[in-house]
């Protein structure tokens, strides 16, 4: 409720001004202090009146790379020149759009690909008040794999369950398959599907988890605006095995073309009647809602987003319970991220071993991948597990202007950096085993398979997110801006990640203005290590691996910086 | 706690076995819940088995809140990737727990956390111990410097508050003090704003804490464990003014090792500085007076009190003489108004033989005085939700008294040495004088010692070793139990008062208020004998219980219940026949509600009138002539005083319209006024006069009337005393005037006034 009221006020005000939240207050009967704490947290809001034009340009990953720190400076000087007090620019966390950087939002209109001088004539529009023009992204399919009713709403496997009631057969077909979570941690879809299944409760959930925030990583958004009616059948069915009372997907807000999309398939669905009261005239009803997410990283931390749709700070929840046992007010849930709902049709139509035996390498599945950084194609691809790192590469067209690989992030930030070669002496035990590798010679990166087991047994992480590094780069310095982007999405709840984030991206910045002394990299070790065995949840124990991961296989470039350190630090 | 299924783990390779869960306080739904319990729980447990210090710090979290686990130094190892919080973490059978004594990994990541927290620290929070914890933690862990660079800006500091100091920086956002805030003090101001780095605490909307709607009470200074939020100065400047001869002060230092004040933090008591005095009494010096409104409790420390109703015990009776109307209604005198219990017996009145004021006794009605000594506390009601005084108290001997402020007597009321003081106290001396006064157990048990029997069974232990009754203190708004919760306790009211309601379509009904001396649930337990079967689902509550205000109930669990019912059944069989009683009203009420239609509901009140009296304020010109009638018809006293309900250009004027929800009887220090079983309400003999069922009525139908009178003294009955006698009383619209012409209306020169139903009046102001 307080988080819908916010956002009607805010609709009508362009801020939250304060009287309307005392109104607010006394309105819905909670106290100041609470509603204040939801509004101050999330970056939608805001507490005072915005100006004129409110320029944000995206500062992470591959926008970095693409000079996104150049073209904000620049812009700056642009408002600056216009407008010192009503025109705003400053910088912003992932938008989604890493495959055309550099993303920008005016006024909450998102861009991408745009020249610095087309930004120009938008502010300008902007700044006399004009209605900017919009952006707008394809719909149309493009014939995955994984579009197994070729783009048309054919819901077959509602239908089926609807004369079937066959949930016991659905989730084994999920567990022949394989299916993992594909928003990053890899939990096994059966597994949560049954738990929730099997759990006794007046009231159980699905929720879609849309808030796909990790920089370089934007494969939702392309399943979400080309095939909907595959999430949306893949929500349903988890509603329906689980007996869940109603579904949710929680969407970010920067993605306005998904939302359209998502939106307009949901009207038909509705109409057709597959989900909501009734659904296909049996006596089964699953309704499906919408919830827009006010923002944030964090809130794609499955228990950070249900804090935000119960009205809360979008703060993780200390773990267990689960949210499979204690969930959305307290109630089981299943949260799944996009991809994994939008595989569920094609697994129950073709079988699991259809979706188990594509991988390839001895891996199984198959899954979306978001490539960008230095490369000449960036994108999104439909690829089995198991692929290669030659093999994405040669997708997305080779690391651009013909250098040569110096480092991918096989995770987006979370995972760190792994370096072209990866020296004899630095590859785990269990990676040798596991690949049979000879124990004297250095692994070239490009031999590396792409699946779950493969990069935990390489102490690494794999995800949605392919960010490749060209050898131009300094990894010292890519490792701020990744550690950076943790320390601006930190929740702030827990003290190692707060105050560790901070003193992290301190202590990188003061080694690249060569002010840090060698003896101190303890201490950077140190409040790794404690980073990542401490902090509540998932961002906290990983922000801190692009900078170990530096400091693991980038030594040249860290070398560099303690050439003329000097010792001590201001204190 | 039971021993069946207790949890068995090793903490640092020693075994301790705990309970799985523990009971709580759930502030979002105001209820005491079971939650799991936590390795830091059974760390406590295991240290006290051993003999050894609790081997785990914490920081944000203490005993009496709940865990939040954001400070992360209770971290453990329990054998996974990552480190458990072991203030959240449930304990788990076979678990194996490492703690920093035993683990590395432990010990130099809450080295780490250390250094992190003392990084940000101001230059002189970093050394100064003087209770704060951080720093105590620090040195603990041998955290002297931190290798972390220190915050590149300052967060500032708040000072706009007169008594607290608010400082950014020290702050480490451990929570305590919004939990302390919110979930303890219920006040709601403070939260945290923004997010990550540069999130801190605010207030309502990051207002300064001096414009906030922030009350002062200090609990977020005495919760801050880094001096991020301290005292400015001593609280109250001199509460004591005017107070002759100045009272004694009593040091921050004397108090805490005063046997009432042991375990209250020397902290909060020097804070509170000046908010208890020791005061000398000589004997026969009046202590408190009875309707006065006070702030303050006293603890007898030497000497004794008499304690008394000092007001004639009479009502005011309605019925006027017939005689005495004249053809112009203007010289119309009633010879007096009020009446005691044995001139006029009142219809349907019981023989309520005790008056329940605010101390550990009761009064009987017949002779209302009695006597406090050493170790009693009286005046709490009065000092925690601000009602007048009961009772007048004057030393019966030479006395020495300490009297106290809220702040303290809040914290007393907290602090676990002083509760079991003061609940001993009540076991002791109270709880005899508290069931006597309980109508259905001191009219059953005139026998003297089968009554006796009756106190002594319930002040002994159960087969369990647990105190057969229990004192509960709860907040104001705490719900006892809900309207289908299963039933599981008896409760008998001491202090404060309790709103029974049950859900009924479109909002909830208030059955009644319950004030001391009354007790409840006694019918989900009873469900199971035939007369009650009938009426009242099996087992389960069948309405919801609230407390008010600060109450204090006597809590007495089934089984001790039954073995009453069993072992008296005269109790028993009066507890029946008053339970049927009221669901037959429930019941009756359900079906006239029921048939009500919402929006007449709403206005209810106007449209079940019968006679209303109605001013047309166009025609009115504000003469006065209707307050003067109304006051030669009301003994020379007007109870036309306060404005009605406006509706357009009329005003209304009624009389009592036994509300549904009876906002009068709540606060009654006396338990004076109350609901016939008609549901009409009746002010008892033994009012005092404070005035504030009046002050409580919304519709102003309720005044106060003072009275002359010579009464016995009530200590040395052969003395006569001259009062002014305050009574309520409520505008009967002269009812019982032959013509039931209203004066006011006679009395109009301007046709302004009006008499008319419900429905005329409806009428009136559609068309109009």
């Amino acid at each position: 409720m307080i988080i819908q009221e916010l956002n009607a006020i805010q609709k009508r005000y362009g801020y939250l001004p304060a009287e309307e939240l005392r109104a607010l207050a006394m309105r819905i009967n909670v106290p100041l202090h609470r509603i204040h704490e939801v509004a101050s947290f999330y970056p939608l809001y805001h507490l005072k009146e915005p100006p004129i034009v409110d320029v944000k340009i995206c500062r992470d990953m591959a926008c970095h790379l693409h000079g996104s720190a150049n073209l904000r400076g620049n812009l700056e000087g642009y408002g600056h020149e216009l407008d010192e007090k009503q025109i705003r620019v400053e910088g912003v966390s992932c938008l989604g759009q890493c495959d055309h950087p550099v993303a920008v939002s005016i006024n909450d209109c998102v861009y991408w690909g745009k020249t610095e001088d087309q930004l120009r004539s938008l502010i300008r529009v902007a700044y006399q008040r004009e209605p900017l023009p919009r952006q707008q992204a394809d719909r149309s399919p493009l014939g995955w794999k994984i579009d197994v009713y070729g783009g048309q709403p054919n819901y077959d496997a509602v239908r089926k369950f609807v004369a079937d009631r066959d949930a016991d057969g659905v989730i084994k077909a999920l567990e022949i398959a394989g299916l993992r979570g594909m928003g990053g941690a890899g939990f096994p879809t059966f597994r949560k599907w049954s738990a929730v299944r099997g759990a006794t409760s007046d009231e159980k959930y699905v929720v879609c988890n849309a808030d796909e925030s990790e920089p370089g990583t934007f494969k939702d958004r392309e399943l979400l605006r080309r095939t909907p009616h595959l999430v949306i059948e893949g929500i349903i069915m988890a509603g329906l095995v689980t007996g869940a009372k109603k579904g949710w997907i929680y969407i970010r807000h920067e993605y306005h073309d998904e939302l359209e999309a998502f939106e307009d398939a949901l009207q038909q669905a509705q109409e057709m009647g597959v989900c909501g009261d009734h659904i296909l005239g049996s006596d089964l009803s699953f309704p499906i809602d919408i919830f827009v997410s006010p923002g944030g990283y964090i809130q794609g931390e499955e228990s950070a987003l249900l804090e935000a749709m119960e009205d809360r700070r979008g703060e993780p929840r200390n773990k267990p319970p689960y949210p499979v046992f204690s969930g959305l007010y307290g109630k089981p849930t299943v949260i799944n991220n996009v991809e994994t709902l939008a595989w569920v049709p094609g697994i129950l139509k073709n079988g699991g071993e259809w979706y188990r035996d594509s991988g390839t390498n001895g891996a199984t599945g198959m899954r979306f991948v978001s490539i960008s950084g230095d490369v000449n194609k960036p994108g999104v691809f439909e690829v089995p597990f198991g692929q290669t790192v030659r093999e994405l590469l040669e997708l997305a067209g080779g690391v651009r202007g013909r250098q040569a690989l110096k480092a991918i992030a096989p995770s987006g930030p979370s995972g760190g950096f792994l370096p072209a070669k990866i020296p004899a002496n630095q590859l785990p035990k269990g990676f040798i085993e596991a690949k049979s590798l000879p124990a004297d010679r250095d692994f070239d990166i490009l031999d590396l398979t792409l699946d779950l087991p493969t990069l935990a047994s390489l102490e690494s992480m794999l995800g949605a997110a392919f960010v490749v590094y060209g050898q131009q780069r300094d990894m010292v310095e890519q490792a701020l801006n990744c550690v950076e982007f943790f320390r601006n999405e930190s929740c702030g709840k827990c003290v190692p990640c707060r105050l560790g984030s901070q003193k992290l991206v301190d202590m990188i910045g003061e080694m690249l203005a060569r002010r840090f002394d060698r003896s101190r990299l303890n201490a950077v070790e140190e409040v790794s290590t404690a980073m990542s065995i401490t902090s509540i949840c998932g961002l906290g124990q990983v922000a801190s691996n692009p900078m170990t991961s530096v400091l693991k296989y980038f030594k040249e470039d860290l070398n560099r910086y303690f050439s003329a350190a000097v010792a001590g630090h201001s204190r | 706690m039971s021993s069946q299924n207790l949890v068995r783990l090793t903490i640092d390779g020693k075994e301790v076995a705990v309970p799985p869960t523990k009971t709580a306080y759930d502030p979002q739904f105001k209820t005491h819940v079971e939650i799991p319990t936590t390795i830091y729980d059974a760390a406590l447990e295991w240290s006290r088995q051993n003999n050894e210090p609790n081997p785990i710090p914490i920081l944000c979290h203490r005993e009496h809140v709940n865990p939040v686990a954001v400070c992360r130094v209770c971290v453990v190892d329990i054998g996974g990737r990552v480190l458990a919080p072991a203030c959240y973490r449930p304990v788990e059978e076979g678990m194996q727990v490492r703690t920093s004594a035993t683990s590395e990994r432990v010990r130099d990541s809450v080295k780490t956390l250390l250094q992190l927290l003392v990084a940000d620290q101001p230059p002189l929070n970093r050394s100064h111990h003087d209770g704060n914890e951080l720093v105590a933690l620090a040195q603990r862990f041998q955290v002297d410097n931190s290798p972390f660079p220190p915050p590149a800006r300052e967060r500032g500091r708040d000072d706009s508050s007169i008594v607290i100091a608010v400082d950014h920086d020290a702050c480490i956002l451990c929570d305590r003090c919004i939990r302390g805030c919110n979930e303890i003090r219920h006040n709601h101001v403070l939260g945290r704003m923004g997010k990550g780095y540069s999130a801190r605490i605010a207030f309502d909307l990051d207002a300064p804490m001096g414009e906030s709607s922030c009350v002062a009470c200090g609990e977020c200074m005495i919760s801050c464990p880094t001096g991020a939020l301290t005292f400015r100065r001593p609280v109250h400047a001199d509460p004591w003014q005017g107070i002759q001869p100045p009272p004694e002060q009593v040091s921050a230092q004397v108090l805490a090792r005063h046997p009432l004040f042991e375990g209250v933090s020397e902290q909060f008591l020097e804070w509170n500085q000046g908010s208890v005095v020791r005061r000398h009494f000589k004997k026969g010096e009046i202590i408190c007076r009875e309707g006065e409104f006070g702030y303050s409790a006293f603890y007898i420390e030497k000497g004794s009190v008499d304690i008394f109703i000092q007001s004639p015990l009479k009502h005011v009776k309605k019925s006027a003489s017939k005689f005495n109307w004249g053809p112009f209604g203007l010289i119309r005198r009633f010879a007096s108004s009020l009446v005691g219990r044995n001139e006029d017996q009142r219809e349907e009145e019981g023989e309520s033989r005790f008056i329940h004021i605010d101390a550990p006794v009761s009064l009987n009605y017949d002779n209302p005085v009695s006597t406090l000594g050493e170790g009693d506390i009286f005046g709490e009601m009065t000092c925690m939700s601000h009602y007048p005084r009961s009772a007048t108290v004057r030393a019966a001997t030479d006395c020495v008294v300490l009297e106290m402020l809220r702040n303290v007597l809040y914290i007393l009321q907290r602090n676990k040495a002083s509760r079991a003081l003061l609940d001993q106290r009540y076991r002791e001396r109270a709880l005899d004088s508290h069931l006597r006064s309980v109508r259905i157990f001191s009219e059953l048990l005139k026998d003297e010692s089968r009554f006796n029997q009756f106190v002594e069974f319930l002040r002994g232990k159960d087969e369990k070793g647990d105190d057969r009754v229990e004192l509960l203190r709860l907040p104001p708004g705490e719900v006892i139990f809900r309207q289908g919760d299963a039933a599981d306790h008896f409760y008998l009211v001491r202090i404060g008062f309790v709103k029974v309601s049950q859900a009924r379509p479109g909002g909830e009904d208030v059955l009644t208020y319950l004030g001391p001396g009354s007790y409840f649930g006694e019918i989900g337990l009873m469900s199971h004998i035939p007369e009650i079967r009938e009426l009242a689902p099996p087992g389960v509550r069948i309405a919801t219980c609230t407390a008010l205000d600060h109450v204090d109930l006597v809590r007495i669990n089934g089984e001790t219940f039954y073995q009453v019912l069993e072992k008296f059944p005269e109790i028993k069989e009066q507890l029946i026949k008053v339970a049927v009683e009221h669901l037959h009203e429930n019941e009756e009420k359900r079906n006239q509600v029921e048939t009500v239609p919402l929006s007449e509901f709403l206005s209810q009140g106007l449209m079940n009138a019968q006679s209303l009296l109605v001013l047309d304020l166009e025609r009115c010109t504000r003469c006065d002539e209707c307050t003067k009638a109304c006051a030669d018809a009301h003994d020379g006293v007007t109870r036309l005083v306060r404005e009605g309900l406006r509706f357009d250009k009329f005003l209304v004027a009624s009389s009592c319209r036994s509300c549904l929800d009876p906002y009068c009887m709540v606060g009654c220090p006396v338990g004076s006024i109350r609901r016939r079983n008609s549901r009409e309400i009746i002010i008892e003999d033994w009012c005092i006069g404070c005035g504030k069922c009046a002050e409580n009525c919304p519709y102003g139908n309720i005044n106060m009337h003072p009275f002359e009178q010579l009464v016995p003294d009530p200590i040395d009955p052969n003395r006569k005393i001259a009062v002014v006698q305050q009574k309520a009383t409520m505008c009967d619209l002269c009812a019982d005037l032959p013509d039931q012409q209203p004066s006011c209306v006679y009395a109009c020169p301007h046709d302004a006034a009006f008499r008319m139903s419900g429905a005329e009046f409806r009428r009136r102001v559609e068309t109009e």
